[in-house]
């Protein structure tokens, strides 16, 4: 058994019509970093809150370490929790806030002192060490919430958006405090994010929801590159993947507006029998301008005019109409163009991804 | 940015209110500067402007305080009601701050419907209770006690509803929070819910204070003995025996208010806040 089991997991609010989780079954191994994402109301805090125990599981079964724990009260399941909006005691000093979970649990003064430092320290925050939380930043408040978490040794860390009052830049630098803290704790946790980047970059493995149901688990790049539904491969990324309704007859991959593609040998063999009508997707940085792509893809060369652009730098996106779709190509500095001009491109098609178009279930093999 | 009319309507209203206070003052005042003089003086001083003002500090300028102090039992009363007041702020904390938790936090059936019956019982006045009151005391035998005449004044159905108004807006996730820093909801409640509620605290602390620093009716039913009297019985007994002056009586009523007073521009902000924070705004 894993060290936290959800089986078949259900919730269903007193006063609510439907599910707001519905057969929710994973095993998280010690250590893991595990994040959820997902739209907004897909039941990620839920999930997360039964796991808690702040909410009452309506089916399925919860175990920690385990032991079977739906009835377990949350302070006895060996949890500690980071809040979205960090629940600090407003009229307890930084020092109190973080240590007062220690006092709770009897913990001799010494230890906690010195567990107060090593938290204090870690986090950075000396110098706020007697200063209320109303005197400190979004920033400094988040890390007196990971403090209180971390000096109490539970199993499991549990996080709901932690980061998501923080303006961008200290977003990242968090993200990767919160990184750090993992690696040198090894605590295992599981975090809440409907941020895509924040999930991709800190965790172990991915949990994607929609509307209460588990679309798809698994490691970051195993999400980005074998997306199992359209919704998947739509969530993760940025910018979005690009789609479009197609056609596929023998080996011609048909568009809207009647441009089309010869498939190679090996994505047709991993299309199987499948022909007709399905969604095509493919990622920006798989429509290619460069030479050595464009000579590749030779007889598959594609025109449009470039209708907006968005230049960063490091990451350079060109928006135009392609297969009735609007469509955003990610290129590099060399082949950035204006707005207005007529460009040449191919896909890569081992790139591309096919989806049936009713049930937006992934038919790659 | 405040236009110019607004700002003279400002200053109108200010002078306007200096006119007021100062009206509501003159009685005040007159007290006060009588409270010192013998009762030649104060008819000596009548219908004249010297009536307002004290005489020159010097041999004497206490005696009708003196008098009192060591003449009567006033001194006594004075600290019985500080006593009783002090009890009944505690105890009227943890039973309305309690019963106003429940009804803001805690889900059981027909909440709601509570909170309305609790507001709908501020309406019935005081005295036509106090009957009801007075009786069961009397039948359990707590007459002339300090325990009979405190019980019936814990619950305060209008604190029970300010502490709720307030406690509704606490966040849930600093509950959350410490539930897994192992606070019990007791615990939670004295050392978390109360002080992040100061301000209504003190405000339902005021309140108390002066309904039984100013209570007349109750106590003089529930006390016979003397010994346990409240101030402004006190006063009543004391300025209606023929032989005390007329010195004596404003000395009397002066301490009496004094700490009204007091209490009043110490804690202006939490009980204009108080009056006002029925509504959804809390400070
Ligand atoms: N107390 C509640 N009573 C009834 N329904 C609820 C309750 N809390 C949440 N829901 C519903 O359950 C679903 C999942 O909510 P949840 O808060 O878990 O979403 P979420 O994924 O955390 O979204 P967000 O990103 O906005 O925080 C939503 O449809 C929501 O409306
Ligand atoms: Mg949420």
């Amino acid at each position: 058994m894993s060290f936290i089991e959800l089986k078949h997991i259900n919730k269903k609010y007193e006063n609510a019509e439907r599910n707001s989780v519905t057969d929710f079954t994973l095993s998280i191994e010690e250590k893991e970093f595990i994040a959820f994402v997902g739209p907004s109301g897909c039941g990620k805090s839920t999930t997360l809150r039964m796991i808690a125990g702040f909410e009452d599981i309506t089916g399925g079964d919860l175990y920690i370490d385990g032991v079977r724990v739906n009835e377990t009260a949350p302070r006895d399941r060996g949890i500690a929790m980071v809040f979205q909006n960090y629940a600090l005691y407003p009229h307890m000093t930084v020092e109190k806030n973080i240590a007062y979970g220690l006092m709770n649990m009897k913990v001799p003064a010494g230890e906690i002192k010195k567990k107060v430092d090593w938290a204090v320290k870690i986090l950075g925050l000396e110098e706020f060490r007697y200063r209320k939380p109303k005197n400190l930043s979004g920033g400094q408040r988040q890390r007196v919430a990971l403090g209180r978490a971390i000096v109490k040794n539970q199993k499991v860390f549990l996080m709901d958006e932690p980061l998501s009052n923080l303006d961008a830049k200290l977003r990242v630098s968090m993200r990767n405090e919160i990184s750090r803290l993992h690696r040198e704790l090894g605590t295992t946790t599981i975090y809440v994010t409907h941020d895509q980047v924040e999930a991709m970059t800190m965790a172990d493995r991915i949990v994607i929801m929609k509307e209460g149901v588990m679309q798809q688990v698994g490691r970051p790049m195993e999400l980005y590159e074998h997306p199992v539904n359209k919704f998947v491969a739509g969530f993760i990324g940025s910018p979005q993947m690009n789609f479009y309704p197609v056609v596929l007859e023998d080996n011609l991959l048909k568009f809207a507006d009647g441009s089309r593609i010869a498939m190679p040998d090996v994505m047709l063999e991993r299309l199987g029998d499948r022909r007709g009508e399905m969604i095509m997707g493919i990622r920006g940085e798989d429509i290619k301008l460069d030479e050595q792509n464009m000579e590749l893809y030779q007889k598959d060369r594609q025109h449009a005019v470039v209708e907006n652009t968005e230049v960063m730098g490091n990451e350079n996106n060109l928006y135009f109409t392609f297969g009735g779709s609007l469509t955003v190509a990610r290129v590099s500095k060399y082949e950035i163009s204006q707005i207005g001009d007529a460009i040449d491109f191919v896909f890569s098609p081992l790139k591309m991804h096919f989806f049936d178009k009713d049930t937006e279930e992934s038919i790659l093999k | 940015m405040r236009t110019k009319s607004e700002k003279r309507f400002d200053w109108i209203l200010t002078i306007l209110l200096l006119v007021l206070s100062v009206f509501f003052l003159f009685p005040v005042v007159w007290m006060l500067a009588n409270s010192f003089k013998t009762d030649a003086a104060i008819t000596a001083d009548m219908n004249t402007i010297a009536a307002f003002i004290p005489p020159v500090p010097g041999g004497g300028f206490f005696e009708n305080y003196i008098s009192i102090l060591t003449n009567t039992n006033f001194l006594r009363y004075m600290l019985n009601t500080l006593f009783y007041a002090a009890i009944l702020i505690l105890c009227g904390i943890v039973v309305n701050g309690l019963a106003g938790y429940a009804l803001a936090k805690i889900r059981f059936p027909f909440r709601e419907r509570w909170v309305l019956l609790i507001l709908l019982l501020q309406i019935v006045p005081m005295e036509t209770i106090i009957t009801i009151h007075f009786l069961m005391i009397a039948k359990v035998g707590l007459l002339n006690t300090v325990i009979g005449y405190i019980l019936p004044m814990i619950v305060n159905p209008f604190n029970i509803f300010l502490f709720r108004q307030v406690f509704i807006s606490l966040p849930d996730d600093v509950y959350e929070a410490a539930q897994l820093d192992f606070c019990s909801p007791v615990k939670y409640f004295f050392t978390m819910v109360l002080p992040m509620s100061k301000t209504v605290v003190a405000t339902v602390s005021v309140f108390t204070f002066l309904n039984v620093w100013n209570d007349y009716l109750w106590p003089s039913l529930v006390f016979t003995s003397s010994d346990l009297l409240t101030a402004q019985i006190g006063l009543n007994s004391i300025t209606s025996n023929d032989n005390t002056t007329m010195g004596q009586t404003l000395a009397v009523i002066t301490m009496v208010t004094i700490p009204v007073i007091i209490i009043y521009s110490l804690f202006s902000k939490q009980i204009v806040e108080g009056v006002t924070s029925t509504g959804s705004k809390e400070g």
